[in-house]
């Protein structure tokens, strides 16, 4: 017994060592784990803060996506909040916004007004005011394996819907398959679903129903969706799809399994440092031209930094952060994990061609509706996903999805 | 225990057993074993590869390629993650100490529950069973709530007490159930002789209880050598961080890089199970141990 | 009462050592209390007091009443019954597969085979193995090229040409059995070591001397070894039980949270909680399955009593 309790003497001793000591500075929590690809950009640009403000200290945090979300609710709650945290626009900074516990950055954006467009800070403004740092920004691309088109005679992503059809039953009959979509996770099946549903019934129509209030109650959405279902029903999607996770739907196009893969363009980089790997990106075409035209996109900022009501000396941490965002938005724009939400000042001649084509896309385009389940309140967004999971199992139409949707949000 | 006696025992269970029986028994157990091995062989060979032979080539893990062909480099990165050493330690620490602190807490009170009289002992025992109930992914918040409050986010304590809590029930069930099992007459003798409570607890009872210790031990360790949630939530920065936690860094948002979390989880579950493997001599012993009969 | 050795004390004696009894218990209990009250106390407390209410984890709360209990037993709002049917079927098949398979693995082992310190640690891995691992795992078992439907290739079920089954997610509850194996697989061991602990303490002895009186192997398990082992087996059926209705870690790996059709209650839980925001919701799922877990361990308990 005496052992044991020594034992329980030596931990708490060792404890109480452990335990002391908070280090000063600012503390930054955000998601670029080790493996992100945003991980690069993170370090770089607080390497350079770091050189330009000595006297700052910065200890920063990665943690996974998943697990962030319960820890900044939990510091929310404890009023434990780290100085600066990242956070996804729309609905999850409002919230805290609404709770009061977030900084308003309008004073601080004086300073930056030139180098960083109004219209990124839409989504992170709230009742007029500004409260979110955009980071990079990201749309959904049609990825395509050039390799694959060349073997049923197609030399580049064809441009039209009625050809993009054609060219899928070319390669069904060819023994290839179009499209990967991972089933298990049901945010790769808006990527799909969002884009065919924009091009059917055109970016405002869209961005109302996520965004403004309007109803699901939309037949043109229905017949989005029954179209998305009729391309499942054509054999354009790997039929396993459904039992896959995105890391596998990802391997099995880089390894050459699919012609199309539609994704986020934070994929570029990978895609391009691919040794041998044929990959073009292209917008998804038109369906239906009386109400949708090309330059309609899906995505837009999203990451976010923002600074905490409780920070010290918040003001100066505005512009710290402000001044951190674009450093880590120019260092992503060069690694190919995004396109810049602020303006590039600098030489981006580096930037890997995938990432260029989609500049130049985004550069060419008029709407932007971000991500479905960004957008939404996450109550409505959880409603939803669980309709878009249904879609692709095939256990509604579209009929069904509108009636659903309806009845669940509006 | 190949005594002289087991003579007789042997010759019994020769007439007894029939020969094709031992033969199915014996192949049925070498394929389990083999089945259990199997996963330790998978997470050594996914540590060695790359997302294309993880996901889609080799997913089975099948010695196809060349030892020139492994991806050592995942142990690498696995490293990179921070102070691994730290990461070590600040498990070891969290986990030895929830595993003394539960095991000390249990023992203690099944002994006040099961060897005293007193009324309201077994209502006792019911509500400490509540612990045994509570979803452990709903109790984030309220305990990080405590936790703050107490000011103790970001020390070792913030990790021990709950996990302590949440593996109390089911340890104090585990001490009860072998308590009641050792006859009430080596206390009443002890009694007789003029013990008081506490030393029959240290001196009679507790030598007694070896197995329900290694067992609760193994439980407790079981809870919370790779327990992610708390981790994660209640400690903040690489000098804090678990050893699960401090893996975790690896997985990413959009795309997962498998190779170097296999190594991580190599590097995590090897000490462990190298640890069992040393000891696990022991701990089969101290079950022998408690074998008092009445 | 301390025992028939103590009668002859006076009853004055037997009122001080009754007080000093009080203490003594106070103090034994001391350290579990502090563990419980401390921190078990507050998400039982918060969990029922959340769940009348709208709430998102922080900031402010809407009263709602009964709002949110009412919701999980709407079926076309939150398919909570299916899921607590599915936590059901799993604690039902971890009572009757799992621990006999376990129970009879120990008693196997307990015989002294040849090999038994070996399996007995071999077996033990998989519970040593993070459920990280052990998921993926299964998950290329049951991946639409994977294992089984190799198998089935091999032994002619699935033909040329036929379409591969979709064991991770028909729709139609093959993921359910997909993630259930694994779970069933994984604890073998672990309920293995903890009943190999009971099968051991039965002294030796005892064991032969059955042996000699004639009785064969099995006779000494079912008439000496297993009616000695019952608090093991409480012990053991308890935490099957509790562990089926709150398990959670291997189907998050391997299902995802939205899926219907491998849902458990905690699956549901963590969908309102840190997808959906619906704190209110999660706390009453809480809530249930704290009184879920609580009359089985109870009704468990009183079962193996009975017994007596």
């Amino acid at each position: 017994m005496k052992k044991f309790l020594a034992m329980l003497l030596a931990i708490v001793a060792v404890l109480g060592l452990s335990a002391c000591g908070k280090d000063d500075g600012l503390t930054m929590w955000c998601i670029a784990t080790k493996s992100d690809s945003n991980r690069h950009s993170y370090e770089a640009a607080i390497a350079d803060m770091e050189k330009k403000y000595p006297d700052t200290k910065l200890n920063w945090e990665a943690i996974e996506n998943e697990t962030y979300k319960q820890k900044i609710k939990a510091a929310v709650s404890g009023n434990n909040m780290p100085d600066i945290f990242f956070t996804w626009s729309c609905a999850f900074l409002g919230d805290f916004v609404k709770e009061d516990k977030v900084y308003c950055l309008d004073e601080a954006y004086k300073g930056f007004a030139d180098k960083l467009p109004e219209k990124m800070c839409k989504n992170t403004t709230y009742n007029g005011k500004k409260y979110g740092v955009p980071l990079t920004m990201n749309i959904v691309g049609l990825f395509a394996n050039l390799d694959i088109l060349k073997e049923v005679g197609y030399d580049d992503v064809p441009a039209t819907y009625e050809e993009l059809i054609e060219c899928c039953n070319k390669l069904v009959a060819a023994g290839k398959i179009p499209f990967g979509c991972a089933g298990k996770e049901t945010w790769c099946v808006t990527e799909y679903l969002e884009s065919i549903i924009e091009k059917s019934i055109g970016a405002k129509a869209l961005d109302d129903i996520f965004m403004n209030g309007a109803t699901w109650d939309n037949q043109d959405v229905a017949k989005a969706v029954d179209i998305f279902q009729e391309m499942i029903k054509n054999g354009y999607f790997d039929p396993d799809g459904i039992s896959l996770g995105n890391d596998d739907v990802k391997a099995n196009f880089m390894a050459g399994k699919y012609a199309f893969y539609m994704n986020g363009t934070w994929n570029c980089g990978e895609f391009a440092g691919k040794e041998g790997f044929n990959v073009k990106v292209a917008e998804f075409p038109v369906i239906d031209s009386s109400k949708a035209k090309l330059g309609q996109l899906i995505g837009g900022p999203s990451d976010t930094l923002a600074v905490a009501k409780s920070a010290k000396d918040a003001e100066n941490t505005a512009k710290y952060t402000l001044e951190l965002g674009q450093l880590i938005c120019k260092y992503g724009y060069l690694d190919g994990c995004g396109l810049p939400a602020w303006t590039v000042d600098y030489n981006a001649d580096s930037v890997n061609a995938l990432t260029k084509s989609v500049a130049e896309i985004v550069a060419k385009s008029d709407y932007m509706v971000l991500f479905g389940d960004t957008a939404m309140p996450a109550d409505e967004a959880g409603k939803y996903l669980e309709q878009v999971a249904k879609v692709y199992g095939g256990e509604v139409d579209g009929a069904g999805f509108i009636a659903a949707l309806k009845a669940a949000i509006r | 225990m190949a005594t002289k006696k087991s003579y007789n025992y042997d010759q019994y269970q020769v007439r007894k057993t029939k020969r094709w029986v031992n033969v199915v028994v014996t192949i049925v157990l070498v394929i389990w074993a083999v089945i259990n091995l199997y996963p330790l062989y998978w997470m050594l060979a996914f540590s060695l590869k790359d997302n294309d032979q993880i996901l889609v080539t080799n997913r089975f893990g099948l010695p196809k390629g060349l030892p020139s062909e492994w991806i050592w480099s995942n142990y690498k990165e696995a490293m990179n993650t921070g102070p691994i050493g730290k990461f070590f330690l600040n498990s070891i620490i969290i986990t030895g100490a929830t595993i003394i602190l539960t095991t000390l807490a249990a023992m203690m009170a099944s002994y006040a529950i099961t060897r005293i009289r007193w009324r309201g002992s077994e209502a006792m025992n019911r509500i400490f069973m509540l612990g045994i109930t509570i979803p452990i992914q709903a109790s984030i918040i309220p305990v990080y709530l405590v936790v703050s409050k107490l000011q103790l986010i970001n020390t070792p304590i913030a990790l021990i007490i709950p996990y302590s809590a949440f593996a109390l029930a089911m340890a104090l069930l585990i001490c009860t159930g072998f308590m009641t099992q050792i006859p009430k007459e080596l206390d009443e003798a002890a009694y007789i002789d003029g013990c008081g409570r506490s030393k029959v607890f240290f001196t009679v009872i507790l030598p007694l209880m070896k197995p329900a210790v290694a067992t609760t031990a193994i439980y407790t360790f079981l809870q919370c050598w790779n327990e992610l949630m708390f981790a994660q939530t209640f400690m903040t920065g690489l000098k804090s961080m678990t050893l699960p936690a401090g893996m975790a860094q690896l997985f990413g948002s959009h795309t997962t890089q498998w190779g170097p979390i296999g190594a991580a989880l190599v590097i995590a579950t090897f000490p462990t199970i190298l640890f069992y493997v040393l000891f696990s001599r022991r701990i089969q012993d101290s079950f022998i141990a408690g074998a008092v009969k009445g | 009462m301390f025992g028939r050795g103590h009668f002859s004390l006076g009853r004055q004696s037997i009122m001080k050592r009754k007080k000093l009894d009080g203490i003594t218990i106070f103090l034994f209990l001391l350290p579990a209390l502090v563990l419980f009250i401390g921190i078990l106390a507050a998400p039982l407390i918060s969990s029922v007091v959340n769940s009348f209410y709208q709430y998102k984890g922080f900031g402010s709360k809407t009263w709602l009443g009964w709002d949110n209990y009412k919701r999980l037993f709407d079926k076309n709002q939150i398919p909570f019954w299916d899921s607590v049917v599915h936590a059901f079927i799993l604690a039902g098949f971890s009572v009757f597969l799992q621990l006999p398979l376990a129970l009879g693995l120990a008693l196997l082992l307990g015989r002294g085979i040849k090999g038994e310190r070996f399996l007995l640690s071999v077996n033990f891995l998989p519970v040593l193995i993070s459920t990280v691992v052990i998921g993926q795992l299964w998950l290329k078992v049951f991946h639409p090229e994977g294992l089984v439907n190799s198998l089935l290739r091999v032994v002619g079920y699935l033909k040329e040409g036929d379409k591969n089954i979709q064991w991770l997610g028909d729709g139609q509850g093959k993921l359910l059995w997909a993630c259930f194996i694994p779970m069933l697989w994984q604890y073998v061991g672990y309920h293995m070591l903890l009943m190999y602990a009971g099968v051991k303490s039965v002294p030796p002895e005892l064991r032969e001397a059955a042996k000699i009186d004639g009785a064969t192997d099995w006779q000494v398990d079912r008439f000496v070894v297993i009616p000695s082992m019952k608090q093991i087996l409480k012990v053991s059926v308890i935490f099957a039980v509790t562990g089926s209705l709150k398990s959670y870690d291997l189907i998050r790996i391997m299902a995802t949270l939205q899926t219907k059709e491998a849902s458990v209650p905690s699956t549901i839980l963590m969908d309102y909680m840190t997808l959906r925001g619906e704190y209110g919701v999660a706390s009453a799922v809480a809530v249930l399955l704290i009184l879920l877990c609580f009359f089985f361990a109870i009704l468990i308990s009183a079962a193996f009593k009975e017994r007596d």
